[in-house]
Formats: C-alpha cells, sequence, structure tokens
C-alpha cells in the first residue's frame, strides 16, 4: 500500500493528496494561523471582540466581492445595507433590557438579509441603465441619502437612543459571538462558491467582461444585475444583523454622515487591495481593515509599545484611512490582482500542490486579468 | 419552412440608413452567405437579426414566428446563435469556463438551486463540463482546454468562439466573419469544418464572409449587400461574377467585358433575378442533393448528447 502511495507521488507532481510528511508540513504552517483565528479570541475578550468585528469585515467583503468582483459593479453606498441590516435586525428583534430569544434572534437575521437584498434590488433597479462614474455617484448618493433618511426616523432609532440588542444567552461571550460571526461568515463564503461554480457566477462574469457577449451567450443581463446587487446586498444585511447584535445596539450614528461615508469608502478598498473577483484576497482585506480600524486596540498597542501611544490616540479615526489610501495606491499602480495574487501562491501550496512562485497556469494571475477588465 | 426569414428589414440610425427594406431567407439545413463591402450592413442586419438592434421597420421570423422583438437572451434561448466581428467570449476566462458559459441557457437548473448548491446542480456542471471538453476535441482545441483566452492567437480565438457558438446549443448559426485572421490554409479547413458541423450537428448556418473560396466552397446560396440594399442574390457562382457585385466591391462602373465573358450562359441575366420576397426559385443543383439528404441529420448527432433539432420540433 505504502509502495504504492509512493509510486503515485512520484508520478505526479502535482498530486492534490500530499504524503504524510506534505501534510504535516502544512499543519505546522497552519498552526499560527488557527492559534490567532481561535486561541487568541479566546484568550481575550478585547481581541474576541476585535476579531468578531473583522469576521463582520469578511462578510461584507464578500458582499463587494459578488458585486464589484464578478459583476463588474462599483457601490459607494454600502454602508446603507450593513445599516438596514443592522436596523432591521434590531428593531425586529427589539429585545428591550432582556437577552434575545433564539427563535426570534434568528428570525431577526434573516429579516435583515431580506431588507438589504431588497433595498440592493431597487438600487440595482436604479443602475441598470448607467455605469462608471454615473454609478459610483448615484451609488454615493443612495447610500448616504438612504441612511439619512430611513435610519434617522425616530421610531426607527430607539429616538436618537439606539435599539438595544442584547445578544441570545447562548453566544452571549465575546467568544462565543465570535463563533457564530465566523458561521455566518461560512455561509457567506459557501454562497459566493456556490456563486462562482456555477451558471449563476459565469453569467455575472460574462456581463462584467461584455453585456452583449453574455446576451449572445443567453445571460438575461438585465435580471443577472439585479441578482447580483440583491445577493450582495443580502450578504451586507446579515453582516449588518450580526453588527447589531456584536455592538448590541442599534445606533444611526454608526452608518450616517461621515461615519457612513468612511465605512463605504473603506468597504470599496477592501475590494480593491483585497484584488477584484478574489474570494480570499478580499476575506483578508477585510480581516486587515478590521483590524487597524479606531475600535481595535492592534494599532494602539503598536504605538503604545514605540511611545508614539498619545499621538495614535489623538489620531486614529484618521490612521485607517491613511493606511488604506496608501495601501490602494500600491494596489493600483504595483499590483493589480491585490492581496489574492500575492497570496495565491500559499494558497496553492496549502492545497496540495508543490511551492512555486511562478504560476503554472501560466497567466499573470487571476486577479490581475480580472482586476483589469473591471470598469469602475 | 424557413428556418430564419427577413422581411423588409429597415434600420435608421438618426438620418442614415444603414439598412434598406432587406429581405432574406434561410432555408433549414442551408448555408447562405451575406457578402458586401464594408458598411454595406451585413453586421448591422445581424445585429437586428439577433435582437441587439431594433429594426426601425420590417421583421424577423424564426421557424414562422415573429421574433423581431425579442431581446438578444431570448432569442439565444430559442436557437438562434451567432459569433462576433471581434471575438465575442470572456476574456478574463480559460476556453473551458467560456465554453461552460455560453451553456448558459441549457444549464437546466435554476440561480437558486445554484446558490444552495444542491446535488442536481453538482450533477448537471458534471455534464455540462463533458459537454463543453467534446466540443473542444471536435474543434481540435482540447489543449487550451485550462489556458485563458487573453493570450492566444486570434486565429484560435476564432475557432473557440465558433464552439461557444455551438456550446449555445443552436438550431441556426450566425457567423460574422468567421475567417478573419486566418491563412488560405486555415480557411480551406474551416470551409470543411462548417460543412461538417452541418453533416454531423443538423445546424442552419448564415454567414457574412469576404474570403470569395470559402463562400464558394460552403454556402448554398448568397445575398449581396451594398448600402443597405440588396444588391444581389443568387448561387455562389452566379453572384461571384454579378457585374454589379464586381462593380460594388471594385468600385465604378460594371465591367461589361468581364461580365459578358465570365458569366456562363445558363445563368440567368442579372435583371432577371427573382426579388427576395417572392419564394426564390434557387436553381443550384449543388442544393437538391443535401436537402435530399436531410435524413442523416436526424440520425444520432455524433458529438451533441441532446438530439436537440428533433426535440425542438416536437416541442413547437
Amino acid at each position: 500500500m505504502a509502495v504504492q502511495t509512493e509510486a503515485l507521488m512520484t508520478t505526479t507532481v502535482t498530486n492534490r493528496r500530499p504524503g504524510p510528511s506534505r501534510l504535516a508540513a502544512r499543519a505546522v504552517a497552519a498552526a499560527p494561523l488557527v492559534a490567532v483565528l481561535f486561541l487568541l479570541p479566546l484568550k481575550s475578550d478585547t481581541f474576541g471582540h476585535v476579531a468578531a468585528y473583522a469576521a463582520i469585515f469578511v462578510m461584507v467583503g464578500l458582499s463587494m466581492n459578488v458585486l464589484t468582483g464578478y459583476t463588474g459593479q462599483i457601490s459607494l453606498g454600502h454602508q446603507a445595507f450593513v445599516g438596514l441590516g443592522a436596523l432591521t435586525a434590531a428593531n425586529v428583534v427589539s429585545t428591550g433590557v432582556t437577552p434575545a430569544d433564539p427563535f426570534t434572534f434568528a428570525i431577526g437575521m434573516l429579516t435583515a438579509a431580506a431588507a438589504a437584498g431588497a433595498a440592493a434590488l431597487l438600487l440595482g433597479a436604479v443602475a441598470l441603465r448607467i455605469r462608471g462614474l454615473y454609478l459610483a455617484l448615484v451609488t454615493l448618493v443612495f447610500g448616504s441619502v438612504f441612511a439619512d433618511a430611513i435610519f434617522t426616523l425616530p421610531s426607527l432609532n430607539g429616538h436618537e437612543a439606539g435599539v438595544s440588542a442584547y445578544r441570545p444567552t447562548f453566544i452571549s461571550s465575546e467568544y462565543r459571538y465570535y463563533l457564530f460571526a465566523l458561521a455566518m461568515v461560512a455561509i457567506c463564503y459557501y454562497i459566493d462558491v456556490r456563486v462562482r461554480k456555477s451558471k449563476v457566477g459565469r453569467g455575472l462574469v460574462a456581463l462584467r467582461d461584455n453585456e452583449l457577449v453574455a446576451a449572445a451567450f443567453g445571460v438575461d443581463v438585465l435580471r443577472y444585475k439585479l441578482l447580483g446587487f440583491t445577493i450582495s446586498g443580502a450578504m451586507a444585511g446579515l453582516a449588518g444583523g450580526v453588527f447589531a447584535f456584536w455592538s448590541q445596539e442599534f445606533s444611526d450614528k454608526d452608518f450616517t454622515a461621515i461615519a457612513g461615508f468612511n465605512l463605504a469608502l473603506t468597504f470599496v478598498v477592501v475590494v480593491v487591495v483585497g484584488g477584484l473577483a478574489n474570494r480570499g484576497g478580499v476575506m483578508g482585506a477585510g480581516a486587515f481593515f478590521a483590524l487597524v480600524s479606531p475600535i481595535s486596540p492592534l494599532l494602539q498597542w503598536v504605538a503604545d509599545k514605540t511611545h508614539w501611544g498619545t499621538y495614535y490616540g489623538n489620531n486614529k479615526f484618521y490612521i485607517a484611512n491613511v493606511i488604506g489610501a496608501v495601501l490602494l495606491l500600491q494596489t493600483v499602480i504595483l499590483n493589480p490582482g491585490g492581496l489574492g495574487q500575492v497570496i495565491r501562491p500559499f494558497a496553492r501550496w496549502f492545497a496540495g500542490h508543490p511551492f512555486t512562485l511562478h504560476d503554472p497556469d501560466g497567466d499573470a494571475g487571476v486577479g490581475a486579468m480580472e482586476g483589469s477588465s473591471v470598469r469602475a | 419552412m424557413s428556418v430564419l426569414e427577413v422581411r423588409d428589414l429597415t434600420i435608421k440610425f438618426g438620418g442614415l440608413t444603414a439598412i434598406d427594406g432587406l429581405n432574406l431567407r434561410v432555408d433549414e439545413w442551408e448555408i447562405v452567405g451575406l457578402m458586401g463591402p464594408n458598411g454595406a450592413g451585413k453586421t448591422t442586419a445581424f445585429n437586428c437579426i439577433t435582437g441587439f438592434y431594433k429594426p426601425t421597420h420590417g421583421t424577423v421570423y424564426y421557424r414562422d414566428r415573429e421574433v423581431t422583438k425579442l431581446p438578444p437572451h431570448r432569442k439565444a434561448a430559442l436557437g438562434i446563435g451567432r459569433t462576433f466581428q471581434n471575438v465575442g467570449m470572456v476574456k478574463s476566462e480559460t476556453a473551458l469556463e467560456n465554453l461552460l458559459t455560453a451553456q448558459h441557457t441549457r444549464a437546466g437548473y435554476g440561480s437558486l438551486q445554484a446558490i444552495a448548491g444542491v446535488s442536481t446542480v453538482r450533477q448537471r456542471e458534471k455534464e455540462l463540463t463533458a459537454h463543453a471538453e467534446a466540443i473542444l476535441d471536435l474543434l481540435g482545441l482540447a489543449d487550451i482546454r485550462d489556458r485563458r483566452i487573453g493570450a492566444l492567437p486570434y486565429g484560435t480565438l476564432k475557432l473557440l468562439e465558433l464552439g461557444c457558438a455551438l456550446a449555445t446549443d443552436p438550431d441556426v448559426l450566425l457567423l460574422d466573419e468567421p475567417s478573419s485572421g486566418m491563412g488560405p490554409e486555415e480557411s480551406d479547413q474551416l470551409g470543411e469544418r462548417l460543412l461538417n458541423l452541418r453533416q454531423e450537428l443538423g445546424v442552419t448556418m448564415l454567414l457574412i464572409e469576404h474570403h470569395v473560396p470559402l463562400v464558394t466552397a460552403v454556402c448554398d446560396y448568397v445575398y449581396v449587400l451594398n448600402f443597405g440594399k440588396l444588391l444581389a442574390e443568387g448561387d455562389p457562382d452566379h453572384v461571384r461574377n454579378h457585374p454589379e457585385v464586381v462593380a460594388a466591391y471594385l468600385g465604378g462602373e460594371a465591367p461589361d467585358a468581364l461580365a459578358q465573358t465570365e458569366t456562363p450562359e445558363d445563368e440567368p441575366p442579372a435583371d432577371e433575378i427573382a426579388p427576395a420576397d417572392a419564394p426564390v426559385q434557387r436553381k443550384s443543383a449543388a442544393r437538391a442533393p443535401r436537402k435530399a439528404t436531410g435524413a442523416t441529420k436526424k440520425a444520432p448527432a455524433k458529438k451533441t448528447p441532446a438530439k436537440r433539432a428533433a426535440a425542438r420540433k416536437e416541442a413547437s
């Protein structure tokens, strides 16, 4: 038996089932990753809190991946969908001062996704006939007007005091809530994979590249654009629902005015820096931007160690934007495939292929090819 | 019954009449050529037939059903496949992915099923992949299966695009300059390929083509457009020597001497060519045996898993 495996190993270099030693190497490499993902949040509540926030950003990243990466439509108003999800979940569950009942909580999450999906469908219907700069402007206006008009209604935002959203008892600790957020990430990830591996994703990518060709292939371009907006909106809404119970309240101030605009910009930066149409890259970028956000203790910790603590504390709301701007420039000019292109060799290695920096598919990388064709 | 019929088609862009009263007909199992100098309106005619442009006036019939106003994707689903002048494929995808994308309407599952990932989807995806690989084999392109198409040479792209058009499972195929970017030898091969495709898959074709040897070799009937109007029609040999066609391509007056020396005596003179809206008497001897062998196309096609043509007939 062992001899046979040996023979197989030597004949096919790109065997997808690595032998025991190769598996061990991958396990060793994965260990720090697992430690960061699971042990750190378990040991530290602060880190658990931030990790759950990162999971929410990862979900929004996947949502942007479907819309901008696959469908090729830009959205500068995505904070409205996240906010609408948060608002819906908080109001549907309406916990008051007691923990949410698990069943109502589940309904709240579902309605959050449904409401944001419907709102995205509405925006998609407006966006059908416009593209490029005009689409960017329309989504920007949609996002801020929608947020400012709906989220500030006193009956929906708890008369400006916020709508409380206490977690159900079974996920009330920071670590457990983080695991719940990871499960929601898994759902979004699954949907993203299913989209990409079926006619849905192929139709979306086809219409992104060339609407005429897509139509000649039988893709209903209008319907599929709306579908792209709806899937993306629903994911963002789910992320919003998770956000509401993460912060344990819905406050309109998180999504309106400059805070909302800041979020919208960050989401766009996440999808570009992550690599357009690159699932892994976008997820990584989403987590990264959550970790450098003002609520994260990570940069504060680094600043304290380097005696820049006070300076960082005074300016932390701008630091993340500066990092985002620098990374955006770096991506656009030097590395159009984004983070996804950078981590691709490692991802391939983990999937069981031999490690090589040279891409065996003989092209410049998926992100580079796909990214160049997105008209934003 | 005609597969495709265009009656009195007119399209105007502002003050420009791009096509003026075009009539043409494509019968079952025919390969019909559409020729004409640059700017004659050939591609515009394709765009009207396939629904990308809305004609100002006139009707398009597909198997006696009026389809003038149907959007392109509906026509593709009906079985009107097309290729583009400048290669219409998804640039960021591989050859295989393009062939899968082209099978969009025959995927056989809904988008919600796809997102849920039910087992039918996985099963159908395997079948679609097998079909795409069969098309790659048929065209001799198996070695570019996983190549991203952005880097492929133009001739290969045109061939792969033909494969994508086949993958949409067409009943009638509109090919826009399939031989562009090909040398004389490749173009000869393409001619044989088109004839084989008709033989094996029973596809009817309408093609825009400038390469005269190819047109002569494959077409049963040819229409010539000039400045949006039908200039001549008939079998390829006839049209090739038609004085007005020669004049349209080369410019100037119709050279009488050329026309007289090269037109065979049994051909009807130019002014006796039947108008396109009347039932056309097509005299080509080559057509008759081809039509007579129509039964062979009902035999199991070698490469198509679904005997689509027969099924479609039963459905209608």
